[in-house]
């Protein structure tokens, strides 16, 4: 027998136990588990999802200012996204479970976009497997890194996690920081029972609909952004586009790097009903004076300990008509409920 | 493997690379009978000064484009004794090379074609250059490797020797391998006149292999969706032809120019992770295309199967890819490898010439990156415009590796940097020559 086929023989069986476990469900519901989803006809907007599927955190772990969070539930579908395409990804017949990171700040808690974070797990010294996990958006933990893995059975692993540095200015206490990759290892037991026992919720009545899961209970870091009115600064408009909103605000703190004499402008686009984020767009500002164009540029990717991840530019000033132009929607790979949405992304006139 | 289990003779053959050892070479030769080469050269003064002129051995396929030799081991060697090197070892070594010459010859014709029978390189390392008091001359860029991105954390090479084999006969390589650490004294029917027991120790080999259907034969390795997803008529794991004409650099162009090494070359070798997984399970294949080569390879399904039809280039210049990596960042969020890649070019023409392959060494698919370049700074350039980090900077869509290019397939384990001299230099040769 090959190695190859050794290890293909036991995923399978961790795949049979599972199915095992599975037997808790009915036919339907592990058939609508092997698939993305089963919604016809979705809008290009968010929707709620036809199941939920628990996450148990698995493991922890941390280097300097950087915090891991790993978690992990039955391995699904999702998208990936390239430009305005999204590709279907469906689960391999090896996949014993989709493992989930959020990176974040030990000093401010602040959930970080980091630029890519990558795994290698092993078992006894063995790599049983290796990745760059996607960055991804689900209804229920909002930004993370994520992606199906294949497992070798019960045991424990070792997670080798590459955190890249962050694609994002920081400001405030963020400033600075996380500029150098790092790693962090995790060490986590894994059982198939745990793992089959998670919770599993279906929606029969509110899939499809226009709604979304709450974030999960858990007593993790979500990156969820202020409410409108709550944001530290002064509300210059809203939009919606691509069913993302858009919120455009001057922050009552100026950042250091924005000049005495200019303002700092700050988009914050944000899912409806769970305002995560919506990280890795491209973003630009047109703002206008009778009809003039006083400014037109692209905005920058930062993060702020206290409004969370935003897009934001230095303008001399935000006193004119602003108008916001997606130049390419969110490159996060989404789960369900989220792949319809935050793709076609129209030009907004922002409005107060 | 045939329908009794058996590996078929041409599967054995190229696992035995893998494995490698006298007894692998044995077993290999034990079905195979050896191929049928006639022995090398007798006039070793008639071959080409530069030790990387393999172009001109090389068979060509209908677009013109060089088609690389099949197998390939690097060995890495570390000289046994202390200090620098006695001329007694430099004349024992320089005779085991030239075994290797007078054993195979470089290609030879089989039944109209042409077919590599053995070449070679051998290079040293800034490591080696320490024994000596001496320094390089200004002539050669050799640095210290180095990590090349800053989402790389590469292992360093240190030995002191590369030798990189190549062949299309993997039993070739094997015993090329075998007949210069000593453990078999004739090759082709050659007696070996030396070998380089004694004066070198292997530090570590590196296997692999390049053309089509190769990948595809080699597809039961970790890093590989289960499914087979490798097409036979892939020449790479990552299912598109590369060394187009146009994508690469010429000897000239890689050939050191002045100075005591000049003939000479540099030799970059990383060693790369593939995790394909994502990449064929994953991705469509218009993802995959337009991160391979460009989002308009995509758009306008330029490319058909491995890539074939693209004849002799990849399109970049044609198709204004390296012009428009700015503008696809920014509207796509999303650049492809060989645009990026293109971004290197001087006066439209690559400064680098790979000279790669695929591997299956510890079970994982790799890819073992050989680059030959003047300066080793050629390469560093053509790796950083590669990375796009620059891109990734001025697009927020764009991620350090997410829709940026193949990075996000690809690992870095080691690095490593090597002067390969010119032959009349290649045997542990002096910081200064006169």
């Amino acid at each position: 027998m090959h190695r190859r086929d050794v290890l293909r023989g036991g995923v399978a069986v961790g795949v049979a136990g599972l199915a095992g476990c599975a037997g808790l469900f009915e036919t339907e519901s592990a058939r609508s588990r092997e698939r993305a989803t089963t919604v016809e006809d979705r809008e290009e907007e968010v929707y709620h999802p036809t199941h939920r599927e628990g996450a148990t955190t698995v493991g922890t772990g941390g280097e300097g200012r950087y915090e891991v969070i790993l978690l992990y539930s039955v391995p699904h579908g999702f998208w990936t996204v390239s430009g305005s395409e999204t590709n279907l990804v469906e689960i391999p017949d090896d996949a014993s479970a989709h493992l989930m990171a959020t990176i974040w700040d030990a000093d401010t808690e602040t959930v970080l976009p980091t630029a890519n974070v990558s795994a290698e797990i092993s078992k006894d010294g063995e790599t049983v497997d290796s990745r760059d996990f996607w960055p991804m958006l689900s209804q229920n933990m909002g930004y993370h890194f994520g992606d199906n893995i294949g497992l070798d059975g019960d045991g424990t692993y070792t997670a080798t996690l590459d955190v890249g540095a962050m694609q994002a200015r920081g400001l405030g206490d963020l400033a600075g920081a996380f500029a150098e990759r790092t790693t962090v290892e995790v060490e986590f037991d894994h059982e198939r029972e745990s793992l089959g026992g998670l919770a599993y919720e279906e929606f029969p009545d509110e899939q499809g609909e226009a709604a979304a899961l709450d974030p999960m209970d858990a007593d993790i870091p979500v990156a969820q952004v202020p409410a409108r009115d709550d944001l530290p600064g002064s509300v210059v408009g809203t939009g919606v586009s691509g069913d993302a909103d858009f919120v455009a605000f001057l922050p009552d703190e100026t950042p250091e790097f924005v000049a005495d004499d200019r303002t700092y402008l700050a988009v914050s686009p944000r899912t409806p009903y769970n305002r995560y984020p919506l990280p890795f767009m491209n973003l630009s500002a047109i703002l206008s004076q009778s009809g003039e164009t006083v400014f037109e540029g692209a905005l920058d990717a930062a993060v702020s300990p206290d409004f969370g991840y935003h897009y934001g530019v230095s303008v001399e000033s935000a006193d004119s008509a602003l108008s916001l132009r997606v130049d390419a929607p969110p490159q996060v790979s989404r789960h369900e409920g989220y792949e319809t949405a935050f793709l076609d992304m129209s030009a907004m006139k922002l409005t107060i | 493997m045939d329908d009794t289990g058996r590996l078929t003779r041409r599967q054995f053959a190229k696992a035995a690379v893998a494995i490698g050892g006298a007894s692998a070479l044995s077993a290999c030769l034990d079905r195979s009978g050896g191929p049928d080469l006639p022995q090398g050269s007798d006039d070793l003064a008639a071959l080409p000064d530069r030790q990387h002129a393999w172009n001109e051995f090389l068979a060509t396929d209908d677009h013109g484009n060089d088609v690389a030799p099949r197998h390939h081991v690097l060995l890495f060697l570390d000289y046994a004794s202390e200090g620098s090197p006695t001329d007694d070892d430099r004349e024992t070594a320089e005779s085991a090379f030239e075994s290797l010459e007078r054993a195979y010859p470089r290609s030879h014709d089989s039944d109209g074609e042409t077919r590599v029978g053995l070449v070679f390189t051998v290079g040293y390392s800034p490591a080696y250059f320490e024994r000596f008091d001496a320094d390089l001359p200004g002539s050669v860029d050799l640095p210290e490797p180095k990590a090349l991105a800053s989402f790389e954390n590469p292992d360093l090479d240190a030995q002191d020797a590369v030798v990189h084999l190549a062949s299309d006969y993997p039993e070739v390589v094997l015993a090329a391998e075998e007949a210069l650490l000593g453990d078999q004294s004739e090759l082709n029917g050659v007696e070996m006149a030396a070998d380089l027991s004694g004066i070198f120790e292997r530090a570590e080999r590196r296997t692999g292999f390049v053309g089509d259907g190769l990948p595809a034969e080699n597809q039961d390795v970790r890093g590989v969706p289960d499914s087979e997803p490798i097409s036979e008529d892939a020449p790479l794991y990552m299912g598109f032809k590369s060394g187009f004409r146009k994508s690469q650099a010429t000897e000239e162009r890689v050939t050191i120019q002045g100075g005591p090494f000049a003939g000479g070359t540099t030799l970059h070798a990383s060693r790369i992770r593939l995790q394909l997984r994502q990449w064929y399970e994953q991705d469509s294949r218009s993802q995959r295309v337009g991160k391979m080569f460009c989002p308009v390879h995509a758009d306008e399904n330029l490319v058909e199967g491995a890539g074939d039809n693209l004849g002799d280039t990849a399109l970049m210049d044609e198709k204004g890819c390296p012009a428009h990596a700015s503008d696809d960042a920014r509207t796509k969020g999303m650049v492809g490898h060989s645009q990026k890649s293109a971004r290197a070019r001087e006066d439209g023409s690559p400064i680098i010439l790979r000279r790669d392959f695929d591997s299956t060494d510890d079970g994982e698919a790799g890819l073992h990156f050989v680059a030959l370049q003047r300066e080793i700074s050629d390469f560093v350039a053509t790796r950083e415009a590669m990375n796009g980090e620059d891109l990734a900077e001025e697009s927020a869509a764009l991620g350090q590796k997410n829709n940026n290019g193949i990075l996000q397939y690809m690992d870095v384990l080691r690095r490593g940097n090597f002067l390969v001299p010119p032959r009349d230099l290649r045997t542990l040769p002096e910081p200064n020559p006169e």
